[in-house]
């Protein structure tokens, strides 16, 4: 004996759920981060030899082309969001450019694990030293980051598959992109404490 | 809402459900089975503790590694288990919605894995006392050495590692976070998003307004935790050495990143429990919240200090004096806001008509209790006194005294004013004020007794003291006795909630929609609420707690009824001009 009930009447809405709960999910992940960075910081200053004899140094000049490569995923994720002017606009032109993003940011993941089986057979481990336990857990957490980031722009992708209303895909896309140029915001960082350092 | 939604299978109605209302009700129940289990670990323990290697009944013989896992469990289970499903998820899942006046969370899928990733997190600490090794013994605080392999062990087998009680344990809080924050975003989000028309946001009840800053803080200060953890699961399975000095890593590091989540955690226990008391206050003492905003603000305030105070369960840890007294300073300062709101919890009781019901009992044993725990926290705050006092049974005697009171009397509050909506039966109030009587004497015989024991010297960590006989000398050996007694009544007397609970849900519904003539929203709907919760949807037109205003019928105007004094322009903000009228004819 149900009733047939009202739609809910409701408040003007600041901006789409999505975003705001993405909001909420960075906001965490930031902490999440300044936790991490901030045991590296504390530990690192402790440490007179850094990184320690015995150790292999990290590939710089190969992680420095591939944080360009970074960068231009989410610079190719920013176009396509920018171009998006209709559902209809996302069949015919743009998807290209969030393919590109998809791509980059794969090839990103690629390089660096290639870049970790090298490290490991030079003799740098979770266990060898303090040196190599940071880097994996820092690089390593990034890494996973990236790949939860490929995941929700592979959402991203076939979510264009079913018929959108604009406001709804526009939303999406914002929410989305906002994952990912987080975790392309977080790699410099890393990347100057954890290999320029 | 469309009719034909509801027809739904017994699976996708009751336990892969999206309901709000129903993954409340899930986390409540998995809320009451574990403090069943944390309860019993602590009816073992106590009983070790008054009789030493004696054999107990429903258990036999406990040895110390055993007591020492049972002590950190029954820590782990009373946080993480109990105090955040009942008070942060159950009351959130089942109030926030309603209240707002919308049909369900923002996320309703999100929020329906984030209760079956609690339940396998549950499982996970469980199954941890079936490994080899059973289940990890050094304390909740999860403090390395104790709790890190790396020491030990630089290559560890990886899977001998991971189903080790230590790294499950990580694992189940791991789970338990992630799950907590799923429904904390979810809770954010529909409440920034979903209100109904006019439930401007000071409008809103003060128990959505504390469950979302405990939300805020929680999300706020559990990154670093879960940062921690897994450098701790690294030290456990990649034998990584994070926090061990031989191979330079920091011991305090983990202190650090652990007390940053889990002294502000304390307030995100304490702030729903808190809405709780708001929001049952004004209904039994049939009189508007006094200072519906200031509480507000002072929650706001506490939610900022919270974060600032970590440190001061470390001052014997070996912290710089400067910054001891930084946090000292912090600690003690964080007691005004609190202060402040159960100042104004206070003044609502004044000059209030009182009804002695079964939740406004809970409500002022609640203020009682945590009178005593507030006031004993602020002598542990300063630095100087906390030296004499760490790790004395003084401490945890303290906690009990806050803790204790909040979650259990904040969920029984919960339960005995909110049963009627959520089921559309009552619960019996004789049984209730049986229970509430009982369990407020044992309490207090268990615990006060514990605090003499504690400035005696009494350590917390110690299983058996027959070899310690300066400290353990008469009448703490009465003491220590009484307390256990006094501890096993208080478990036997739940039984008494637990008969009136089954007992009460097996009569006829009545379907009562408002039996304590309250105002907020959730009582305009049907009881129960059907799944979409409103037949129609409310308009909110004045604050929630306009109880005995003068020119009203009633002595209750529920927000979704138009006062005299309310515009029809329903977005304009009279709310305070309302409260000022109608505090001038209380004087």
């Amino acid at each position: 004996m149900e009733a047939v009930m009202t739609a809910p009447i409701q408040e003007k809405k600041i901006t789409s759920d999505g975003i705001i709960g993405m909001v909420f999910v960075l906001a965490t992940e930031a902490m999440f981060f300044a936790g991490l960075i901030s045991a590296y910081i504390v530990n690192r200053a402790g440490v007179m030899v850094w990184p320690p004899a015995g150790q292999p140094r990290l590939p710089i000049e190969v992680t420095a082309v591939n944080t360009l490569v970074l960068l231009s995923s989410a610079f190719a994720l920013y176009m396509f969001g920018r171009r998006v002017k209709s559902a209809a606009y996302i069949k015919i032109r743009s998807k290209g450019l969030l393919t590109a993003a998809l791509l980059l940011g794969a090839t990103f993941l690629a390089v660096q694990g290639t870049e970790w089986v090298k490290l490991v057979g030079y003799g740098l481990t979770t266990h060898s030293s303090l040196y190599g336990a940071f880097f994996y857990t820092l690089i390593g957490l990034h890494g996973a980051h990236v790949l939860v980031g490929l995941t929700i722009l592979l959402y991203l992708f076939s979510s264009f598959r079913k018929p959108l209303p604009f406001g709804v895909l526009k939303s999406r896309i914002i929410a989305c992109s906002m994952y990912w140029y987080f975790v392309v915001a977080i790699w410099p960082i890393l990347y100057i404490l954890v290999y320029l350092n | 809402m469309d009719a034909t939604l509801h027809k739904q299978s017994f699976w996708s109605k009751y336990i892969f459900s999206t309901d709000h209302k129903v993954i409340g009700m899930q986390y409540a129940i998995m809320g009451i089975i574990m403090a069943g289990v944390g309860g019993f670990l602590a009816y073992v323990f106590r009983y070790n503790l008054a009789y030493p290697n004696a054999s107990i009944p429903l258990f036999g013989h406990l040895s110390a590694t055993q007591y020492n896992a049972f002590v950190t469990c029954h820590g782990m289970i009373m946080v993480f288990w109990v105090g955040m499903p009942v008070l942060l998820s159950a009351l959130g899942n089942l109030l926030i919605p309603l209240m707002i006046g919308t049909d369900d969370m923002a996320f309703p899928t999100v929020n329906m894995l984030s209760f079956w990733i609690f339940f396998l997190s549950a499982v996970v600490l469980l199954a941890s006392f079936f490994v080899p090794g059973g289940a990890f013994g050094g304390g909740w605080t999860m403090y390395p050495p104790f709790s890190a392999g790396g020491y030990v062990n630089h290559n560890p087998h990886f899977f001998t590692a991971l189903f080790s009680g230590v790294s499950l344990m990580i694992l189940a809080v791991a789970l338990e976070l992630v799950a907590m924050l799923m429904g904390g975003i979810n809770f954010v989000v529909t409440t920034i998003n979903k209100r109904t028309k006019g439930m401007t946001a000071f409008r809103v009840p003060i128990v959505v307004w504390f469950i979302n800053i405990a939300s805020v803080i929680f999300m706020f200060s559990v990154g670093p935790l879960v940062a921690g953890a897994f450098m701790l699961l690294f030290d456990n399975i990649l034998g990584t050495g994070f926090y061990d000095p031989a191979r330079g890593g920091d011991p305090m590091l983990w202190e650090h990143l652990f007390w940053f989540f889990g002294h502000p955690e304390v307030y995100v226990l304490l702030l729903p429990a808190l809405g709780v008391l708001a929001e049952i206050l004004p209904v039994f003492a049939r009189k508007p919240l006094f200072g519906y905003k200031p509480i507000i603000y002072m929650a706001l305030v506490s939610a900022v200090l919270s974060v600032l105070v970590w440190a001061h369960h470390q001052f014997v840890a070996g912290i710089d004096p400067r910054m001891a007294t930084f946090f000292s300073i912090g600690t003690i300062l964080i007691s005004i806001p609190f202060a402040g709101i159960f100042l104004s919890f206070m003044a609502t009781l004044w000059k209030g008509s009182i009804k002695f019901s079964v939740p406004m009992m809970w409500v002022l044993g609640f203020i009682g209790l945590f009178l005593i725990g507030g006031l004993t926290g602020l002598f542990l705050g300063s630095n100087t006194f906390d030296i004499y006092a760490h790790d004395t049974y003084f401490v945890v005697a303290h906690f009990h005294y806050t803790l204790f009171p909040d979650i259990f009397f904040g969920f029984f509050a919960a339960i005995y004013y909110w049963f009627p909506k959520f089921t559309g039966k009552s619960l019996n109030a004789g049984l209730g004020k049986l229970h509430f009587w009982l369990t407020f004497f044992a309490f207090n015989v268990t615990w006060f007794v514990l605090f003499f024991n504690g400035l005696a010297g009494q350590h917390r960590r110690i299983n058996d003291y027959s070899d310690f006989s300066l400290i353990m000398r008469e009448p703490y050996i009465t003491f220590e006795k009484i307390a256990t007694i006094s501890a096993i009544i208080l478990i036997l007397s739940q039984f008494i909630f637990l008969y009136n609970l089954f007992t009460s849900l097996a009569k006829a519904k009545k379907g009562v929609k408002n039996p304590w003539e309250s105002n907020t929203l959730e009582w305009v709907a049907d009881s129960p609420p059907p799944h979409g919760n409103f037949q129609t949807y409310p308009v909110v037109y004045h604050g929630p707690y306009e109880y005995s205003l003068p020119g009203e019928g009633a002595d209750f105007l529920p927000q979704n009824v138009q006062g005299k004094n309310d515009t029809n322009n329903v977005t304009q903000n009279n709310y305070e001009h309302k409260t000022a009228t109608s505090f001038a004819t209380h004087k």
